[in-house]
């Protein structure tokens, strides 16, 4: 009798602890069950074209899908004019552009002005403008890191370029790597974005990474299928 | 691959093309519901005041404001507990549910208690005491969930302190405040209806209650902000492969065949500084999703410019085995769109003319029946844009037109069975996922909407 019990308790026990088991079929009939609207998922191609800076792309997708996009395409163009000149190296061009589409965006970031400012010294550096670059450094870059210590900091990593005749001995090589362009470029494309009232990012990564963190979730109490390949979308079976 | 085929078997069950009238039928209702709809699924109505049929009468009188109670009796033993619940439960669609009291009066022995219970419960207990309940008692600061004794947990509190309880649905914790400082959080493990609850058990112990028509001590909506905050930067911290987006946005575009935009992208993304390199480009030429590109867009661009005629002479030039079957969805829902088509531009007597050779044959058939009734009560209206079944008349009914014309194209294909985009897949499981996940935590907390995350930036703070 009294073992007997002990079995029922452990069956409770277990019954406790285990997850919901969801087949396949009745994962599937949840999945088509789900009232997606074609509209949302436009929006949200639109959104990646558009805060990517697809503008051409964004503006066939237009015409071809009926999708408002968010904002208009013209700013689009201009963003990735600035963007592309940073890329390029062309620093002072894109600060001009900058200036051009709204002259607050550098006036209320002082730390984005700076990083333009100071890729412009290294491109001047890359270029071997030696003097140029440090009377560049002496007149726009000084005084600016003499109000802010994490500048002046970097300001000194920079300037420790010209020390290397072989830059890429250089413990601060990185600076000259074309990432460091690109790094740059994102950040004003980002504070331009801001600017704009538009989100810096995409959707579509958050709502992918939301996908991983959903199931991640949902694994702590129930078995199912999964989509662990998202460049597919297949779904696969619980026991695989 | 025989992993594919079983799934795209079990999904085209049926014709597929048949859930395209399903989503007139979802423009329809959300037209008749009209803008009121998800106001109305978040609006739950909130606890306002106190119960003062349920509370435990002879024990304690509650103000006439129904926000206040003071215990009158002199406290004997442990079933004379004066307490009350709010009158309705605490809503539980959102991401937190929040009640504060204010201690007027801690009495003789400073024995009030806050927390929740549930409908049945014994008004004459302290809310803690009894199962299915759980109280944040003042006298001793201890927390109490279903048992006689109670576990250390905060501060006590005493007259002229506020106190605050609440439920955080996400991580299905009770929590406490006070005096505006969060004390702490316990798990919740209650499930159902709960009720705001407030005990006393000293004379002249008096508490009121504010259920958020005055502005609460303790800042909740900075607390659901950070709660907020916490699960984004985990979502944030994901990490998934670089550019996946790049290709689930081409294999969209090819799967419904935007095919100006493709190529506007592709060029775009080759030409961009650094490449955009996609590792899923191979994968993509063995989807079935490129065939037939450019008749698809160019019956999808007919279709959007209300060209039907044109559409179905392509169709026919070219499939003529999507449109062998006259009584089909797809014929059905061109025939409907010419109708439409003339509406629009005002050819009525042409409409009804049209409706008579190519409609009245889909009168009678139960699948169609209620659309193609909705249809021609467009002939009704003086200005059939604004009317009820306006939705008719708007650029999405032409979307989905062409989306139905592209799906019976690419099922037209043997062994095609991509009913969906990936992205649309990606998605789905998303939006299951979290509607699971809900569902498990008894149909508590915010739901996930996609429409919402598309339309709402706040929720990227």
């Amino acid at each position: 009798m009294s073992l007997f019990r002990i079995f029922i308790n452990q069956d409770d026990d277990d019954m406790a602890t285990s997850k919901k088991v969801i087949t396949r079929e009745e994962w599937e009939k949840k999945l088509n069950a789900v009232k997606l609207r074609k509209e949302d998922m436009n929006t949200l191609v639109m959104n990646f074209l558009v805060t990517e800076g697809y503008v051409e792309a964004a503006d066939k997708f237009q015409r071809e899908s009926g999708t408002k996009p968010e904002i208009d395409l013209a700013t689009i163009t201009d963003r990735m004019a600035v963007k592309k000149a940073v890329q390029n190296g062309n620093v002072e061009d894109a600060i001009e552009k900058v200036n051009d589409l709204n002259p607050e965006i550098l006036d209320t970031n002082p730390e984005l002005f700076f990083h333009l400012q100071q890729q412009r010294l290294i491109e001047l550096i890359r270029q071997g403008k030696t003097e140029e670059a440090l009377e560049f450094a002496q007149e726009e870059l000084a005084p600016r890191g003499e109000e802010n210590q994490a500048f002046l900091q970097e300001l000194e990593k920079t300037v420790a370029l010209l020390v290397f005749e072989d830059a890429s001995n250089c413990p601060v090589k990185d600076l000259l790597d074309i990432s460091h362009r690109l790094k740059t470029a994102s950040e004003v494309n980002a504070a331009i974005l801001t600017s704009q009232s538009h989100e810096k990012d995409p959707k579509l990564p958050s709502l992918l990474k939301m996908l991983v963190w959903a199931q991640n979730q949902l694994d702590e109490k129930a078995v199912y299928p999964h989509i662990n390949d998202l460049s597919t979308g297949q779904l696969q079976d619980p026991s695989e | 691959m025989t992993e594919t085929s079983s799934s795209a078997a079990a999904v085209n069950r049926g014709d597929p093309i048949s859930q395209f009238l399903d989503k007139i039928r979802l423009s329809s209702s959300a037209a008749t519901r009209n803008t009121n709809t998800m106001m109305e699924e978040d609006n739950e109505e909130s606890p306002t005041e106190l119960n003062t049929i349920n509370s435990a009468g002879g024990f304690l009188i509650v103000s006439p404001d129904k926000l206040s109670v003071k215990y009158t009796n002199t406290n004997l033993h442990g079933y004379d507990v004066g307490v009350a619940q709010a009158n309705r439960p605490a809503p539980f669609k959102g991401l937190t549910y929040y009640f504060e009291i204010f201690v007027k009066d801690a009495g003789v022995k400073g024995n009030v208690a806050i927390g929740f219970t549930k409908e049945g419960f014994i008004m004459r207990r302290q809310p803690g005491w009894e199962v299915n309940s759980c109280g944040y008692h003042g006298d001793n600061g201890h927390i109490y969930r279903g048992k006689g004794t109670g576990e250390a947990f905060g501060p006590t509190y005493t007259t002229g302190d506020t106190v605050g309880a609440g439920i955080d649905y996400a991580s299905q914790e009770f929590f406490f405040t006070k005096n505006g400082a969060f004390v702490g959080k316990i798990p919740k493990d209650i499930k159902g209806h709960l009720f705001p609850t407030v005990g006393v058990h000293s004379q002249n112990e008096e508490v009121s209650v504010n259920f958020g028509k005055k502005k609460f001590v303790f800042d909740v909506q900075g607390y659901e902000t950070s709660v907020r905050n916490k699960q984004q930067m985990a979502i944030e911290n994901i990490s998934i492969p670089p550019n996946i987006g790049y290709g689930l946005v081409k294999t969209y575009l090819l799967h419904y065949g935007y095919e100006e935009t493709l190529d506007a992208f592709n060029l775009a993304t080759k030409t961009t500084v650094p490449p955009i390199v996609i590792a899923q480009d191979n994968a993509m030429d063995e989807d079935d999703s490129s065939y037939d590109l450019h008749q698809r867009k160019t019956l999808r661009k007919l279709v959007r410019n209300g060209d039907i005629d044109a559409a179905l002479a392509n169709l026919q030039d070219w499939y003529p085995q999507i449109v062998q079957d006259d009584k089909s969805v797809v014929c059905f829902l061109l025939h409907c769109q010419k109708f439409i088509e003339l509406v629009r531009v005002g050819k009525l007597a042409e409409g009804v003319k049209y409706g008579r050779l190519e409609l009245a044959k889909f009168v009678g058939l139960t699948k169609f029946q209620d659309i193609i009734e909705d249809c021609f009560a467009l002939l009704v209206y003086p200005k059939p844009e604004e009317s009820p079944v306006g939705y008719f008349l708007e650029d999405s009914q032409r979307e989905l037109v062409a989306d139905a014309v592209n799906a019976a194209v690419l099922s037209n294909k043997k062994d095609v069975c991509h009913l969906h985009s990936r992205l649309e897949l990606l998605l789905r499981q998303l939006t299951v996922c979290c509607l699971e996940r809900r569902s498990m935590n008894g149909d508590q907390g915010e739901t996930f909407r996609l429409h919402h995350v598309l339309n709402n930036n706040s929720t990227r703070r």
